[in-house]
Formats: structure tokens, sequence, C-alpha cells
């Protein structure tokens, strides 16, 4: 039994499609940001796969998985700070009550 | 990279099953170690893939760093309305995403039985040593992407920045509200 490049991109699509769903239909901050940065992980794996199935040379994936951890991190880090502000002002976590900024 | 499809199968498994525990867990607390999962086990993904530098930097983030600001903040946030997220759409969600689930792994399986056709399998296996890897790491980074690196840090400075100018400005504004009360 081998595992091929479909199985890896199956796992990030999957990934991606549960953390769209969530994103779209859980109304929790915080859950909405987890969600996104899933979405966000099976994009990176795709990239991983790509880069190792596909680019034995220069490992181009690899380098752009690097920099979405990096701007990945810093944009949950800015969200959460302006949920925290957020939070302060409305007093629930639920995204409906956040309608004006 | 390993191509063992026990661990294939056993990881991804169990990132679906968590990923699904992180979105309808109840309480957020359970969320956010389920996440903590999640993220682990894609670091195991990468590391299977060949990719162990994306791996100790994915596990040194997300497994151990983002979970901390995310605690953080639903400890200063508070846990009101546990409940708001449950309606009718996301009480069939689990049907759908386990159906899906389902039907993808049987997908897997099916495809790991057959033998692929020459022209659509372009798996090669990667063989490069970590010196090689790590090399070739050092080139992208501080050659052929440095704009883009520099591009990244200046967003990042400007980021750091701006969070402090609206601290600022948040407290001036309190203090000025404070004040307009007295």
């Amino acid at each position: 039994m081998i595992i091929t490049i479909y199985h890896y991109l199956s796992i990030g699509l999957l990934l991606f499609l549960i953390g769209l769903l969530g994103s779209v239909l859980v109304k929790n901050v915080i859950k909405i940001l987890i969600s996104i940065e899933i979405m966000l992980l099976g994009i990176n794996i795709n990239f991983i796969t790509f880069a190792t199935f596909c680019d034995n040379t220069n490992f181009d994936g690899y380098i752009i998985s690097l920099f979405y951890v990096g701007i990945g991190a810093v944009e949950l880090a800015v969200a959460l700070y302006l949920f925290y502000l957020m939070y302060q002002k409305k007093e629930s976590d639920n995204i409906e009550k956040y309608s004006d900024l | 990279m390993i191509n063992n499809p026990v661990i294939f199968y056993l990881a991804s498994g169990l990132i679906i099953i968590f990923a699904l525990l992180t979105l309808f867990a109840k309480n957020v607390v359970y969320s956010l170690l389920s996440s903590i999962v999640v993220f682990f086990l894609g670091a195991l993904f990468f590391y299977v893939l060949g990719s162990e530098y994306n791996a100790i930097i994915q596990a040194a983030i997300y497994g151990f760093a983002v979970p901390i600001l995310i605690g953080l903040s639903i400890m200063f946030g508070g846990q009101k309305n546990k409940n708001s997220d449950r309606n009718f759409i996301s009480s069939y969600l689990p049907l759908l995403c386990g159906g899906i689930f389902i039907l993808a792994f049987i997908y897997l399986i099916m495809m790991s039985l057959v033998i692929m056709p020459d022209t659509f399998n372009f798996a090669e296996i990667s063989q490069v040593n970590a010196f090689d890897t790590l090399r070739t790491f050092a080139r992208a980074l501080f050659i052929n992407y440095v704009w883009a690196f520099e591009l990244i840090s200046l967003l990042l400075t400007i980021i750091i920045a701006g969070i402090g100018i609206l601290r600022v400005n948040k407290c001036n504004f309190l203090k000025r509200h404070r004040g307009g009360e007295e």
C-alpha cells in the first residue's frame, strides 16, 4: 500500500473544509479564529506536499509555508487583541453582537 | 519522507476527529486543547513528508505559542454564552462532516489498492540529507526570497508598532472618558 500525493492532498482538503465550515457556522469568536488556523493548516499541508512530491530541487513550498506560519501567528495575535478590545465593549463572545467596530 | 500507511491513516483519522471536536466542543477550553492536538498532528504530517524544519516551526509556534495566546484571551474574555453557537444547521453538521470523512477514506483506501497510471504518478520521493535541506532553506530565504523575507519583517514591525499605538490611544481615551465623568 503506497501513500501517494493524493492522500495528502485529500487530508489538506478535508482540513480546509472543516475550517471553512467552522468559520462560517460557529458563532464563538475564539472558535472562528481556531477554525481559520485549521484552514491555513490544510493549505500548508498542500504546500509541503507539492514541494515534497513535485519539486525536488528548490523546495519553494517549504519556504512559503514558513512565511505562512509567521504571518498566521501574527494575524492571530492581532485578531485576539481586537477580540479583547471588542469583548470589553460588548461583554460577549458571540460574533453576531460584533456588528459594528 | 516516511511512506508508512499505518502512520498516515492513524494520523489523518486523529487529525480529522480532533478538528471536528475543536468546532463542536461546548467549552472553549476543550476546543483549544483539541486544536493543540490538531496542530501537533499537522507537525507530524510535515515530518512524515520530509520537512523536519517546518515540523519544528509548526510545533513550536502552533503547538506552544499560539495556544498560550488563545488561552490568555479566554482567561481575559471569560466564558459567557457557551451554547450560543448551537443552531439548526450546526446540529446536522457532524453528520455532514462524518459523511465526507467516510467517503474520503473509502476513496483513499481504494486509491492505495489500485496501480496508478504512469502519467498521473508524479510522486518522486526526494532523497536529500539534512545538510542539503538546510542549505536549500538558507539559499531560498536569503537569496531567492530575500525580498519576501524583508517585506514580512517590515510588516511584523508595523503590526507591533500599530498594536502599541492602539494601546496608547485606548489608554488616553479611557483617561479622557473618566475625566469627563468626574
